[in-house]
């Protein structure tokens, strides 16, 4: 993770991001671009969680808890105060965050695995229900709808920018922007201090400790991170989708995929959870006729990864590799 | 409020609160022992009720014989589901994440099997017993006495199975100490396998005493899995006793609230207790701080 990133990486990261450019260039299709937007939103999520569940080794399971904050949060203000998308997405985040340091502050000073996974489901289901609850705010199960779109703009050379429900490319790219600098911005810790230090105490916490590192911050701040992160992809998803039910925004559901996307790409990688949540999320719409089964199918997924797969399909091609390869002798 | 409703209301919550202990200690005794947090214990209690429901409903058989079967049956199933799953996890590398992420994909595979099999409708068994004690003025229905009942029997006969039998000091000598206890002979992996059958035949009996008075389906597994999780967090995760009075307080706290709020809120003080404890006593209301 700290070696210098090599020539040929570059090289991966860059053709990806051209790519996905490219993606609207190519096709105008509004159901390819739905699902291409489902899976960045997907994969800010995913990678959000991994930063906490992957490189900081704290398995939570309540994440989902900090995307239907950012979304309803974001929806609400912008509908009772008539205040823009464009400023309501960052509250929202910033309220997730608030929660992710409130949730934070007691597990983290808890070693046992059980313990966190059982508090921050537990802490996700008290948000579902509140915000079921509260039907005169949120409308409940009815759901939230009337949410308002991004305002247009201008952008010089390419005219007038409108976000409407016909006409996905503002949000493609708007996506892809949230999920680049989402990405970058887990590289950029994961490569500074903070970074070496979680590392450091998800591999050894004892010995991290008496070297000085001060073990509960640090923690936090990834935790705050992390789910400011997922607050922003909740908020993005209320505006784009424009309606919100509990279920839909913080249901277990949602957990169960996300961690589904992680571990199936592969926990501590950076490119793990976004491959994930791109097969992931493509398979979701390959199996919508087959709706029954579709839950069944990632269910004995997680199973079948973590029995004979335990580091995800990004350490299939390497494994392979060896298998294959007449070894030297080492 | 009278006093009368209040106290009928405390003894109601005590009455489901036994349910809860039921299930925590269920949680409980895998955790101690093989230190698995078993996010599809909820779905052995799904299991168990639709058995209770195949065998006493569908072929029509006395409940007092449906009931045994079905928490045999369901015991022998949770057995096969860990042999073939967990049991190849437990001391691999990461092994403590990885049982916790298949138990989730287990829990997942057991709803949507048991939705495609039994399908989504509300299944329910009729009261085993009808009629209602009356004692000054407060009514107990003599199904829910029955239900104390069956909770304090199976749960003194599981004290009696871990206290005093060859199997539960196996179990006990391989929750504290498992490489010890291979030493003097007890096969750990086989006690495992024990030890997650009668977790599961534990949420059985639940299923089978509350399926008259909550519905089965396929997703009913869930809340009452939360609701386990609440009470080993009450009583100190792992501990048999502490889930046990964990149990019992968490159906009175809820019963106490439910008053003063409204039934909608009934997860929500069950969860934020949860949360309390944590920030004050993380080693349960009645373990001892490790």
């Amino acid at each position: 993770m700290f070696q210098p990133v090599k020539p040929a990486q570059w090289l991966m990261v860059v053709a990806a991001v051209a790519a996905m450019i490219a993606v609207p260039l190519v096709t105008r299709d509004s159901y390819l671009l739905h699902v291409l937007i489902l899976a960045m939103i997907f994969g800010i999520f995913a990678s959000a969680w991994n930063l906490v569940a992957g490189f900081a080794g704290l398995k939570t399971f309540g994440h989902h808890a900090f995307f239907g904050i950012g979304a309803y949060v974001s929806a609400l203000i912008s509908i009772k105060a008539g205040l823009s998308p464009w400023l309501t997405i960052w509250i929202g985040a910033l309220a997730a965050t608030v929660a992710g340091v409130f949730i934070g502050l007691p597990i983290l000073r808890i070693k046992s695995m059980a313990h966190v996974a059982i508090v921050t489901l537990g802490f996700a289901e008290i948000v579902r229900i509140v915000i079921s609850n509260l039907q005169s705010v949120t409308r409940g199960e009815l759901g939230l709808w009337g949410i308002r779109p991004f305002e247009g703009f201008d952008l010089p050379g390419f005219g007038t920018i409108v976000f409407s429900p016909a006409d996905k490319v503002p949000y493609y790219y708007l996506a892809l922007v949230l999920l680049l600098l989402s990405v970058a911005a887990i590289a950029l810790l994961m490569r500074s201090r903070i970074g070496l230090s979680i590392i450091a105490m998800r591999d050894a916490e004892d010995a991290a400790e008496s070297l000085g590192v001060n073990l509960t911050r640090k923690k936090l701040q990834v935790f705050a991170i992390s789910a400011f992160l997922v607050g922003i992809a909740g908020a993005f998803y209320a505006h784009y989708i424009s309606i919100l039910t509990p279920n839909a925004a913080v249901g277990a559901d949602l957990m169960i995929l996300v961690i589904a996307m992680a571990l199936v790409g592969g926990l501590s990688t950076f490119a793990g959870p976004l491959v994930g949540a791109l097969i992931l999320t493509g398979l979701v719409e390959l199996l919508r006729d087959l709706d029954q089964f579709r839950l069944l199918v990632y269910g004995a997924m997680i199973i079948l990864i973590v029995m004979f797969l335990p580091k995800g399909l990004m350490t299939l091609g390497p494994m392979l590799k060896r298998r294959f390869t007449p070894s030297s002798s080492s | 409020m009278t006093f009368t409703i209040f106290l009928e209301q405390i003894i109601n919550g005590l009455i489901i609160g036994s349910m809860y202990a039921l299930i925590g200690s269920g949680i409980a005794l895998v955790y101690g022992t093989m230190r698995v947090l078993n996010l599809a214990h909820g779905e052995f209690y799904m299991l168990g009720g639709y058995f209770v429901f195949f065998l006493a409903v569908t072929y029509g058989l006395p409940p007092f014989l449906a009931i045994p079967v079905a928490v045999v049956g369901t015991f022998f199933l949770g057995m096969l589901i860990q042999r073939m799953t967990i049991h190849y996890l437990l001391g691999k590398e990461g092994w403590m994440f990885s049982t916790i992420a298949a138990t989730l994909g287990l829990s997942i595979v057991l709803q949507n099997a048991a939705l495609l099999l039994f399908g989504e409708q509300f299944q329910s068994v009729p009261y085993y017993l009808d009629g209602m004690l009356e004692i000054a003025g407060i009514r107990i229905p003599y199904q829910r006495l029955l239900i104390f009942v069956v909770a304090l029997g199976t749960i003194g006969v599981m004290t009696f199975v871990l206290k005093k039998t060859r199997l539960g000091w196996a179990i006990r000598a391989t929750a504290q100490d498992r490489d010890a206890a291979a030493v003097v002979g007890i096969p750990a992996q086989r006690i495992y396998l024990i030890t997650f059958g009668l977790a599961a035949a534990l949420g059985a009996v639940a299923a089978a005493m509350l399926a008259p008075i909550y519905a089965i389906n396929p997703w009913s597994g869930l809340p009452i899995l939360l609701k386990g999780f609440v009470v080993v967090i009450l009583g100190g995760l792992g501990s048999f006793p502490g889930a046990i009075a964990g149990g019992l307080l968490l159906g009175v706290v809820e019963a106490i609230g439910v008053q003063l709020t409204s039934s909608e809120w009934r997860d929500v003080i069950g969860f934020a207790l949860m949360i309390a404890v944590i920030w004050w006593r993380p080693w349960g209301l009645f373990g001892k701080k490790a």
